[in-house]
């Protein structure tokens, strides 16, 4: 794990870090973001102390990294860079495996592990490995970046925006890569970056910086449905949340409180408040507020007895959601079959909320919408 | 064009020893200056306070003048081969620094952050990716150094250490094109050999994959590469034979030996070679001759610090430059005085003084002399304002030479030109001045048929050759003194005209000269 702890930066007065503190798991891939100037890039290299810390320490696997010798930690970190930092006066292969020939380890050991290392990322080592950086694609070099900083097997890697200088095509399949490699080798990676859209689809945390400080560190999930401030909100973009549509959730567009009855209302009262509500359905419920089915316009009108109670004539439910289901996972189940309304129940199976075909249009439309016409019209 | 490949070709021997000297010297000055330049380029690259100072100073020494460098080398390095190439390391050192210095610091700080964090140490980050990269402006540098080191060697003869600028020198001086070709073509040739070979490395140290046609044609860059390589091995099996060469030459030195220094005019060099060939014949000694040594400082300066044993000066230069005496026409006091000061203020001693006086004359064209009717010097007052005077540099700032003719004869020329050496003779067949000054014995005067004027009022001081050896050489090899004495009373003003006459007109050798004389009189 990496700590970082009370951790202040200034240059020449300027204050760039100001006490931030934070917990990097190992084996996840934790995103640090913010706009140019927030200090992600500064904590970055205080990390393999290509710069020194003000104040405050940090630590890895509890050991303070001003004990550890420079050269030592960062051997065993790996750094990848734009363009992936490549010597351009040296072939690939004398790229990849310059630490390895300076740590003096065994001819065929490094020969092996770079052959494997290639073919991990899908890259030919007979046809590349006796060419020169300027051959190479930007995206084969910044393949070849990532392999050389897991040459020496570290523990940590380092990106410092490696993708950024690349088409977005390219991009985006190095991205799908990184993420495929970090599931099979579970380093603990740290990515340093200022495009959102990359930080939701590769982090398994991401940290959001401003001026030297932590606005938010938690799962690309929660950033994306529950900002922590305004400009978190902003940052992240209104619109983001549609990129990844599964982070929607029932919770976040349910209607809180529909309206329930009992199950000994007659069919009369339940008919006036319909009317009142101006609404369809009456979902029945115990005291508990435990789910016991839902009573229909169409049931009521042909209850012969206005008196008779509801648990009587109501049916049962055929479709519940959970709130933690995804919009995805709704819009799904009303295609597939022919419903209007969704009762939200929890764990326990108390009725927590409803959804219904008109507030389902609602949420799908605020995508299409600038912020000025929701304010407008949906409210 | 005939007429200098002839040249060439018989003195091929002496041109092909002259240009190997000239390699020698210049691929060790070069050498050390790359072991001085390129840590010094790759210090001030990491200590950022120290680049301006440093490359200040390279700039400032490199506008020196070359002939004031080693003028003022003289008497801390005296003369020879290690202040040429002191001096040439000197002017080398500028470009290497500052390509070295460019090329480090230019390299993309990112790439360096890179190499520093993947774990590199310091050291490594230097050897493995700075150098490399930054190789390429280096070696270019190092190109620059090199070529003009060649052409600055020229200037080695200047103080005796003798290569190419040797027949350059004497070329000038003679008023003998083809020396000055035989001398200036090779250096040429030479310089463009050493661009070539530089320019070869500079594209082998080039990383393959920053040459400009990379990609294109890979193969074949690699296929060059090969031959490249090839002739740069054969090159430098050249060079380290040659210097090799040189260092076992320079051990095989006999022990018996003394060194003569001569100044560099036609009348030194054939004095040089008659002492030495007296003392060779009568005594076992034998006698490395440094000619053509810059001038009265450089050679009073070579024997005062021990670099030569022996050279003949003029007992008027020794009076009044060195001693600093004001200027008297008694020639026995002149050289009574000079004898004891020398001895015993710096240890020289003066042995019996030739039989000719080899004194500053004027000189003007036989259509001048009738057009004014000129006899003696004195006869030029009336006509001054009319004349230029074309006259060395030596003799406009001697107390005995123009201040002499402004304070005795109110004289003051038309124009006054500095030139130095035979072309003074030449600018006098063109008309370009009036008047030159000349040494007494000058062979010139002769060639050309020019009127000397008569110093009847004894304006110049006497000016006897006489040799000066040190007193140590003395001491060790006291038969010196008998052979050398024994030559000097042949020496009289018409036989030393004589003798610089076959040199300066009939393009004969000095050395040849000097032998042919002795052996007529009989000394050898």
């Amino acid at each position: 794990m990496i700590k970082i702890q009370d951790v202040t930066k200034d240059f020449k007065g300027k204050v760039v870090l100001d006490d931030i503190s934070m917990d990097i798991k190992d084996g996840e891939l934790t995103v640090l973001i913010g706009p140019s100037g927030c200090g992600k890039t500064t904590t970055l290299k205080m990390i393999n102390r290509l710069l020194p810390v003000s104040k405050g320490e940090i630590f890895i696997d509890g050991k303070n990294i001003e004990e550890i010798d420079k050269v030592e930690l960062r051997r065993n970190m790996g750094y990848v860079i734009q363009q992936g930092g490549l010597f351009p006066h040296m072939t690939i292969r004398q790229n990849i495996e310059i630490i390895e020939q300076l740590e003096n380890k065994p001819k065929d050991e490094i020969v092996d592990n770079t052959v494997r290392l290639m073919k991990m990322v899908d890259m030919d080592p007979e046809e590349f490995l006796d060419r020169y950086p300027t051959e190479l694609s930007g995206g084969q070099q910044q393949r070849i970046g990532v392999i050389r900083a897991l040459a020496n097997d570290p523990e940590i890697i380092l990106f410092d925006e490696p993708f950024s200088a690349l088409d977005p095509l390219t991009r985006n399949a190095l991205q799908d890569e990184l993420v495929e490699l970090q599931s099979k080798v579970g380093k603990t990676m740290v990515f340093v970056t200022h495009d959102m859209d990359e930080a939701v689809k590769i982090a398994d945390r991401i940290c959001i910086m401003k001026d030297g400080h932590i606005l938010q560190f938690d799962t690309p999930e929660e950033i994306l449905r529950n900002p922590a401030d305004e400009f978190v909100a902003n940052f992240v973009g209104v619109n983001r949340i549609w990129d990844s549509p599964e982070f929607i959730k029932v919770e976040d567009f349910m209607i809180k409180d529909p309206v329930t009855c009992v199950g000994d209302l007659s069919a009369k009262k339940c008919i006036t408040r319909m009317r009142t509500h101006h609404i369809d359905t009456l979902l029945v419920v115990d005291e508990d507020d435990k789910l016991r089915g839902m009573v229909g316009r169409k049931a009521l009108f042909n209850a012969k007895n206005p008196l008779v109670a509801a648990d009587k004539i109501m049916s049962p439910v055929q479709y519940i959601a959970h709130p933690m289901d995804s919009i995805v996972d709704i819009l799904k189940m009303i295609s597939e079959t022919d419903i209007n309304n969704v009762p939200v129940v929890d764990d326990d199976g108390r009725l927590v909320g409803l959804l219904t075909n008109s507030n389902l249009v609602s949420t799908l439309s605020k995508q299409f919408l600038t912020e000025d016409d929701t304010e407008g019209t949906v409210n | 064009m005939i007429t200098l490949f002839n040249y060439m070709v018989d003195h091929g021997a002496q041109i092909w020893s002259l240009t190997v000297e000239h390699i020698e010297m210049t691929a060790i000055a070069v050498g050390i200056s790359i072991l001085i330049g390129v840590p010094l380029g790759i210090l001030i690259s990491y200590v950022k306070k120290m680049d301006k100072p440093v490359i200040g100073a390279a700039n400032v020494v490199q506008a020196i003048p070359s002939m004031a460098l080693l003028g003022l080398g003289i008497p801390l390095m005296g003369i020879g081969v290690l202040p040429a190439i002191v001096m040439v390391i000197i002017y080398s050192l500028l470009p290497i620094i500052k390509n070295t210095y460019t090329g480090i610091s230019g390299i993309d700080p990112q790439m360096v952050e890179a190499a520093h964090g993947i774990g590199l140490t310091k050291w490594q980050v230097l050897k493995k990716v700075k150098l490399p990269m930054a190789l390429p402006v280096i070696m270019a540098g190092v190109r620059i150094s090199a070529v003009t080191a060649v052409g600055l060697m020229t200037m080695a003869a200047f103080i005796g250490a003798g290569g190419l600028g040797y027949l350059v020198f004497s070329g000038i001086r003679t008023v003998n094109n083809y020396q000055i070709l035989a001398g200036a073509i090779p250096a040429c040739i030479l310089a463009l050999i050493v661009d070539f070979l530089m320019g070869l490395i500079e594209k082998l140290v080039t990383p393959i994959s920053l040459q400009k046609n990379f990609g294109v044609s890979k193969e074949h860059l690699k296929k060059n590469r090969k031959r490249e390589k090839v002739t740069l091995i054969v090159a430098a099996v050249l060079i380290c034979v040659l210097i090799g060469n040189g260092i076992v030459g320079s051990m095989e030195k006999q022990q018996k030996t003394i060194t003569i220094g001569s100044k560099d005019f036609t009348e030194q060099l054939i004095l040089c070679n008659l002492y030495a060939d007296v003392i060779e014949k009568q005594t076992d000694v034998n006698v490395v001759r440094k000619e053509n040594l810059g001038g009265t400082q450089v050679c009073y300066g070579a024997l005062k610090k021990g670099d030569i044993d022996m050279y003949v000066d003029y007992t008027g230069t020794l009076y009044c430059d060195l001693l600093k005496h004001p200027a008297k026409s008694d020639m026995k006091a002149v050289y009574n005085q000079c004898k004891s000061e020398l001895s015993d203020k710096y240890n020289i001693q003066l042995l019996n003084q030739c039989n000719f006086n080899n004194t500053y004359t004027l000189t003007v064209s036989q259509a001048t002399a009738k057009k004014y009717n000129l006899n003696s010097i004195s006869d030029l007052k009336n006509y001054d304002s009319q004349l230029k005077l074309g006259c060395t540099l030596e003799f406009q700032n001697r107390g005995d030479c123009m201040p002499a003719l402004k304070s005795k004869y109110n004289m003051n020329f038309k124009k006054v030109i500095g030139i130095d050496g035979s072309p003074r003779f030449t600018a006098l067949q063109n008309k370009e001045v009036d008047v030159i000054d000349a040494f007494a014995t000058d062979g010139l005067l002769m060639k050309y048929h020019l009127k000397v004027l008569k110093d009847t009022d004894h304006l110049f001081p006497p000016y006897y050759a006489v040799p000066c050896i040190r007193e140590d050489t003395l001491k060790k090899y006291p038969e010196l003194k008998k052979a050398i004495n024994s030559l000097s009373p042949y020496l009289t003003d018409s036989v030393m005209m004589k003798l610089n006459y076959q040199v300066d007109e009939e393009g004969k050798e000095p050395a040849d000269v000097a032998r042919t004389f002795l052996q007529q009189k009989g000394l050898i």
